[in-house]
């Protein structure tokens, strides 16, 4: 049976190929002119300019964090290229005018844009290395008054906005990699919701990292004004390398009273070959902010890629009865290691929060929940509800939870729940007397393992989930 | 270099240490030495520490404490509150030092019990092949600092299949004012044996102290060894435990922790599962008011296949006093089979109590099943009223219920005049009137 588990955790990566598109790439290394480089090539305002400054100048006088459970060769900065963006041709007005290969790639990855718009409502932001090709759907979206734009974009047309919400929940000097994204972010996604108003569809951004050796600093913004609602998803496939990658993207959502942000992720980066060579370094900030009452930020996630992930969504719950959530499954296998959980942050009076996290591990890989659940003497009747399950295939591979709780309110209620276990000998003879083949067996234990947080997917995503995991874990169970 | 920050507490210690004569053989003198060589290499630590995030040891480096010697006088009467009715043997110690006096040992046939001092020359070998080997001194300063100042030891040798039911009392006494005190015991259970030790720290003083205590027990195969530690210092003391408990193949070790004093305490307690088939629990109550900060880390370590452990910490946390709790679990490569569960309650009677509590689990064997939980809440307003139904006053209700949280782990303890005490202390801090 270990055979089939083999071949299942041995699947290679479907998805690596490079795309030859001409690109306008920075010199190596990082000093304050890359950065007034970055800042001019995208005709930044002065503003902006003394943000990236000003992150570049902590970033300097920090450390890289030591204490998560991953190892990994030292990163040499100044051996990493800061900007690289496809060559500008013209401005382009509709799909038909985006270069024909880089349609392909898309096509390659299953993600046929203006079809799958069309048909799945799906507008796509695409995101081709570090500059944003095409906008579909932007004219149906602009109808209700939604932006949703590349972050460049919003910083020529709506300063102001940026202006006001850049870096107000991952400050410039918040972490490490958060400092280094702040400085040099070439590009990401905007999006903001007015007042009131429901997105009619669920905004999506595909990811994709081309060029060799040029790290991508992603960074996205999403204001969800009062009473405004929306569902974002985010995809990511890279090409195969040998030298590793950093991807260290910022994530911020802000939340105002009685507003409602859903942010999904399904991220399949390469993840390195069976002896742990090549892969992405995954090093994410990701925060939300529930400013207002009621509001509700929930992160759901699907990690099954990347040779390290080390990221931990989170919800700073400041308005009253506001709510945060995290779904995650992380699928590690080979020597891929994942570092990943959530913060909670109590501060309003009666906020609630419920973390799910299911974690599998395979081959020689090692998964880590790290979860941290704060009370604040301020948060009164605060109430969390944590639960997160490890599943173990293979005697190489590790799990670990270290799940931080800190009350510092008596009204608060805290509950945490963990559990660590294998698939059972006698759930696969079940399955097998009932004429279900191992490998299927397995393929159905981990999908329901990883139930609770599938349906917090949307549905397209809980299709490509659901396929993805099989698929990674083929053969891996005996 | 800026990290050597003068800290009086330590500089002080060190000074007043006395170097065994150059020329000893003495395998003592030799091991006070090297633990003297680590805790030059150590520093005290401080919240930066991971280990230390949460207990700020701090207002101990401005205490010049140095290390106790017997001097005051203590009178007879002074322990006899704690004596116990069934205990076989007895063994008093003041501020480290043995105290035959106030000691009584029983029928020692078949069983090995007494100071360091009064068993060298019987059991020197036995007790050297083991003490300073299980704590491990190279990188605890508090266990380098306990080991540097061993003077004295209690030690209880219980050989291959002797069995002592009736359970042996091990009463260290803080009787000074401003000195540190290094209570050490040595527990060699060798296979199929059998044993009970309770360990219980009390002060006759109403002043600061610093209590540092070292405990070392080694488990032979199926040997069967039960483990009752009871920290009642006074409310101003410093108290720091190490325990270290080593687990040979079948064998069964159960503890129960019962921490009610000191200002700041600390207990670590290391549960090593080195053979195969061994069991554990390790269960706590930490009940503390006013600004008492208790902290109990655990480490249960599952070495090899077929292990067991359980455990259950509670805290009850009153007035502005902190609760700790860290507890890993680490199951290794190969410990297949291991099943293991451990749970952490804690209860915050005020809005100015608080809790940090981290249950961690570290597994790297896939055939195992591990569970972990932690609750942090208040008293359930359902329970209140159900008890209220019934004719309760609010105030009632709320200390039955509080009583019955902790009276879970009193219930436990198998020696029935310590639980009657306990109970009796537990009753009187959860009656808020």
């Amino acid at each position: 049976m270990s055979a089939v588990l083999q071949n299942l955790v041995n699947q290679p990566y479907k998805h690596g190929f490079v795309t030859e598109i001409e690109s306008d790439v920075a010199p190596k290394g990082l000093n304050e002119d890359i950065i007034r480089l970055i800042s001019s090539k995208k005709n930044e305002p002065e503003w902006l300019l003394t943000f990236r400054l000003q992150a570049y100048e902590k970033w300097l006088s920090m450390k890289e964090p030591q204490w998560q459970n991953v190892k990994f060769p030292k990163i040499d900065y100044q051996s990493i290229s800061y900007y690289s963006a496809p060559k500008p041709k013209k401005k382009l007005a509709s799909m038909d005018e985006v270069d024909p290969e880089l349609l392909r790639t898309f096509e390659k990855l299953g993600v046929p844009m203006h079809e799958r718009a069309a048909l799945a409502g799906v507008a796509v932001d695409v995101i081709f290395d570090s500059v944003s090709v095409a906008t579909t759907y932007k004219e149906k979206l602009a109808e209700v008054g939604i932006i949703f734009c590349s972050i460049s974009e919003a910083v020529r047309n709506h300063p102001e906005l940026v202006k006001k919400y850049l870096g107000t929940v991952v400050p410039v000097g918040d972490n490490f990699y958060a400092a280094l994204n702040s400085a040099v972010f070439t590009d990401g996604s905007f999006c903001y919701i007015p007042k009131g108003v429901k997105c009619p569809m669920d905004l999506s951004t595909y990811f994709r990292i081309n060029t060799e050796g040029s790290g991508q600093f992603e960074r996205t913004l999403i204001i969800a004004e009062e009473g405004a609602s929306v569902s974002y998803l985010e995809g990511c496939t890279a090409p195969q390398f040998d030298t590793n990658q950093l991807h260290a993207a910022v994530v911020e959502l802000i939340a105002l009273d009685n507003a409602e942000i859903k942010y999904s992720t399904v991220q399949n980066w390469y993840a390195g070959d069976e002896n742990g060579i090549g892969g992405i370094y995954n090093f994410v900030t990701k925060r939300g902010l529930a400013k207002g009452v009621n509001s509700r930020i929930s992160w759901t996630q699907v990690e099954t890629g990347s040779a390290i992930t080390w990221k931990y969504p989170s919800c700073i719950l400041r308005g009253e009865n506001s709510v945060g959530e995290f779904y995650s499954v992380a699928v590690t296998n080979n020597l891929q290691q994942a570092d990943t959980g959530t913060k909670m942050i109590h501060i309003g009076r009666n906020t609630r929060s419920t973390i799910i996290s299911k974690s599998i591990s395979a081959g020689r890989s090692n998964s880590s929940y790290r979860g941290l659940v704060r009370v604040t003497p301020t948060a009164e009747n605060a109430r969390n509800y944590s639960q997160c399950d490890s599943m173990l295939i293979g005697d190489q591979c590790g799990a670990n939870t270290f799940p931080y709780i800190q009350v510092h309110n008596n009204s608060a209620k805290v509950e945490h729940e963990a559990s660590t276990s294998k698939i059972g000998e006698d759930q696969l003879f079940y399955f097998m007397q009932r004429g279900i083949g191992t490998e299927e067996a397995v393929s159905m234990i981990i999908n329901g393992f990883c139930k609770e947080v599938f349906q917090q997917l949307p549905m397209e995503f809980a299709v490509e989930a659901t396929k993805l995991l099989s698929f990674k874990l083929e053969g891996s169970v005996g | 270099m800026s990290t050597m920050t003068s800290n009086g507490y330590l500089e002080n210690l060190v000074q007043s240490w006395q170097r065994p004569p150059a020329a000893s053989s003495n395998w003592l003198d030799q091991l006070r030495a090297n633990a003297m060589e680590s805790v030059g290499t150590l520093r005290m630590p401080t919240t930066g520490d991971e280990e230390w995030r949460f207990t700020d040891i701090s207002p101990l480096n401005r205490l010049p404490y140095p290390a106790a010697y017997p001097t005051a006088e203590l009178s007879l009467s002074a322990g006899e509150p704690y004596y116990l009715a069934e205990t076989a043997h007895r063994l008093v110690f003041v501020d480290g030092q043995f105290a035959p006096e106030l000691s009584s040992i029983g029928d020692t046939t078949g069983i090995v019990v007494g100071s360091l001092s009064s068993l060298m020359a019987t059991h020197g070998e036995k007790i050297a092949h083991k003490l300073g080997n299980l704590a491990e001194y190279r990188n605890d300063i508090f266990t380098a600092l306990n080991t540097a100042f061993l003077r004295d030891s209690a030690c209880i040798i219980v050989p291959q299949h002797v069995s002592e039911t009736a359970p042996i009392h091990l009463l260290f006494i803080a009787n000074q004012k401003a000195v540190t005190s290094y209570p050490r015991c040595l527990v060699i259970a060798e296979s199929g044996s059998k044993v009970r030790i309770l360990e219980d720290y009390i002060g006759t003083e109403k002043d600061a102290y610093v209590t540092n205590t070292v405990v070392e027990m080694s488990l032979g195969s199926n040997a069967h060894v039960e483990h009752i530690r009871v920290q009642r210092d006074n409310q101003q003391a410093f108290h720091i435990g190490n325990c270290t408990v080593s687990l040979a193949p079948a064998s069964q070790y159960h503890s129960i922790s019962i921490t009610l004093g000191a200002f700041i305490s600390r207990y670590n307690l290391n549960i090593l599962l080195n053979g195969e088939g061994a069991e554990c629990t390790a269960d706590g109550l930490a009940l503390i008011s006013d600004q008492q900060l208790a902290d109990t880390h655990t480490f249960i370590d599952h070495v090899k296949p077929h292990g067991k452990s359980r455990q259950l910490h509670k805290c009850i946390v009153d007035g502005m006093a902190h609760g700790v709790f860290n507890g890993k679990i680490m199951v290794r490569p190969h410990a297949q089979q291991t099943d293991s569960s451990q749970l952490s309650r804690n209860l915050l009677l005020t809005n100015k109590a608080r809790v940090d509590t981290k249950p961690q689990l570290e597994i790297f064997a896939n055939d195992v099943k591990c569970a972990h939980g932690a609750t942090v809440g208040q008293l359930d307003k359902e329970e209140i009223f159900y008890l209220q139904s019934r004719g309760l006053s609010d105030l009632a209700a709320r200390n039955l219920l509080t009583y019955a949280f902790g009276g879970e782990v009193i219930d436990r303890i198998s020696i029935p005049s310590l639980k009657k005490q306990l109970e009796g202390i537990v009753l009187a801090r959860t009656q808020i009137s």
